[in-house]
């Protein structure tokens, strides 16, 4: 379901064999023997897996499945070892061997929490019949790092705030969450700028709550941001300047020969604004939304097969985004 | 090998992330690594500062107890886990739980697990006791408060339910 605001819901699981030590202890042949294992249990799931080995892939490849939110940065090294399980609708990723044995990720679009949670949970019962995960009474289930102990669970959403950060309450409405437990990140996950609006609000505690309350908690959270926002949304609307600068947006756009990602990134996500409020109507949001990820370096290069200067990216970038937005 | 940020202190902390398509991997001292926002989990340089201190007199040859037991499955010593921030297998939840409780307590605010169990047939089992749903009913009431205080932006008193709902339901 197409929303608004919330451009995708993400769940992942932390997940670890428990006969052998967490990857930063393993040699190379408990690497492969994991990777094997998990491999074979997948073969029991509804879903139909592709298999990566992350050494065999180029670094553009890597970096393009960052991009794509398949991955973490950290997994796209090109360390040996390591596996990615993906379906071919890139719902579901797992990676092995990353900081834990399984990341198991499902990401759905807009606002849909419990259903990406409900298919990561399905795919964690199936795979604890064969794998037999290591999960203590009291610690829950035990993972690398010790921020992941309990449920292993980090829900989280990517929500477009563009009205928010126009006026600048985003800040305070941010570090009013972190009082809550809920953790603001870039655009790419822990450590990452936020780029164009693009907010990624994630649960922080996984020890003592539950999955359905952690879920719960943020659902509100995020259906009452999405208020928040769509109403400093009809207000902006009201001001000539702004429609302008969404009008504006799209003529450059539209026209330029040469854009930055970041400029790029910061015009559609006016551009977004102006389709939500009815403001631009030739233009669908999936639109936009495929664009903010197919304009983005290491995906732009490896569609067009070879590395480009920052230069060609950015006329080749220009050029994807007037053809596409004709 | 010293940080490549301030070129001084000795680094600690590997990062590793993609910048314009570019995956780029680099280390830093801590003080850095703070500023710049990742945090070792275990980094306890404020409340440890008489340990870092005799540490920095005596080098690494001054073993505490922790650091000499090593965990029977990995190898790994509490020193290898707070030096690199990672635990190093199951069993070390169990060999060094004194040592980690702490951290685990610092970083949840809680230290017993609720929510998705192994064995769901237990769980059912225990669930269904009086008090448990006694509990229970009670923890849905406080959620409703907690819904409501949220829809009135009154995030203090729903910072207060939160963590009374989180005591409620580690006692289940």
């Amino acid at each position: 379901m197409k929303d608004s605001i919330v451009i995708s819901s993400r769940v992942r699981l932390a997940r670890n064999l428990r006969d052998y030590p967490f990857p930063c202890r393993m040699d190379e042949q408990q690497r492969l023997q994991v990777i094997e294992k998990i491999k074979s249990a997948l073969k029991n799931c509804d879903e139909k897996f592709m298999f990566v080995s992350m050494e065999d892939i180029g670094e553009l490849d890597a970096v393009t499945m960052v991009e794509r939110h398949l991955i973490s940065p950290e997994f796209a090294d090109g360390k040996p070892g390591r596996a990615l399980a993906v379906t071919e609708d890139e719902t579901v990723s797992i990676m092995i061997n990353e900081e834990d044995h399984l990341r198991i990720q499902v990401i759905k679009p807009g606002l849909s929490i419990r259903e990406a949670y409900e298919i990561a949970d399905r795919i964690d019962t199936q795979l604890d019949k064969e794998l037999h995960f290591a999960f203590d009474g009291s610690l829950g289930y035990l993972t690398q790092c010790p921020t992941n102990l309990g449920t292993g669970m980090r829900a989280s959403v990517m929500m477009h705030l563009a009205a928010l950060s126009n006026n600048h309450s985003v800040h305070r409405i941010t570090s009013n969450l972190s009082k809550l437990g809920f953790a603001v990140r870039g655009t790419y996950g822990e450590g990452t700028e936020v780029s164009s609006c693009m907010y990624q609000l994630s649960n922080q505690v996984t020890l003592g709550i539950s999955e359905k309350s952690a879920i719960e908690n943020l659902q509100n959270i995020c259906t009452q941001l999405s208020q928040s926002e769509l109403s400093a949304r009809s207000s902006l609307m009201q001001s000539m300047e702004y429609q302008d600068k969404i009008s504006r947006s799209m003529g450059i756009l539209l026209t330029a020969k040469l854009i930055s990602h970041a400029e790029a990134m910061k015009l559609l996500s006016n551009v977004r604004v102006g389709i939500t409020e009815g403001l631009i109507d030739d233009v669908s949001l999936d639109t936009v939304d495929e664009l903010t990820l197919s304009i983005q370096p290491a995906s732009l290069m490896r569609a067009k097969g070879k590395r480009l200067t920052p230069v060609e990216r950015d006329e080749a970038r220009a050029e994807l985004i007037k053809n596409t937005l004709r | 090998m010293k940080c490549q940020k301030c070129k001084a202190a000795d680094a600690t902390t590997q990062v590793k992330r993609v910048v314009n398509g570019e995956y780029e991997e680099y280390m830093l001292c801590s003080e850095c690594a703070h500023q710049m926002g990742f945090d070792n989990v275990f980094d306890t340089s404020v409340p440890d500062m008489f340990g870092g201190l005799m540490k920095s007199i005596f080098g690494a040859a001054l073993p505490s107890r922790s650091q000499a037991t090593r965990c029977p499955v990995c190898g790994s010593t509490y020193g290898d886990i707070t030096n690199t921030g990672k635990v190093g297998c199951a069993k070390c939840y169990e060999v060094f739980l004194n040592e980690l409780m702490p951290s685990v307590r610092r970083i949840h605010g809680n230290t017993t697990h609720c929510g998705k169990r192994q064995n769901m047939a237990i769980a059912e089992k225990t669930e269904t006791s009086k008090t448990q749903n006694d509990n229970k009913a009670e923890i849905e009431k406080l959620k409703s408060e907690l819904d409501a205080a949220v829809s009135t932006q009154n995030f203090e008193l729903a910072a207060k339910l939160r963590d009374m709902i989180k005591e409620k339901e580690a006692q289940l």
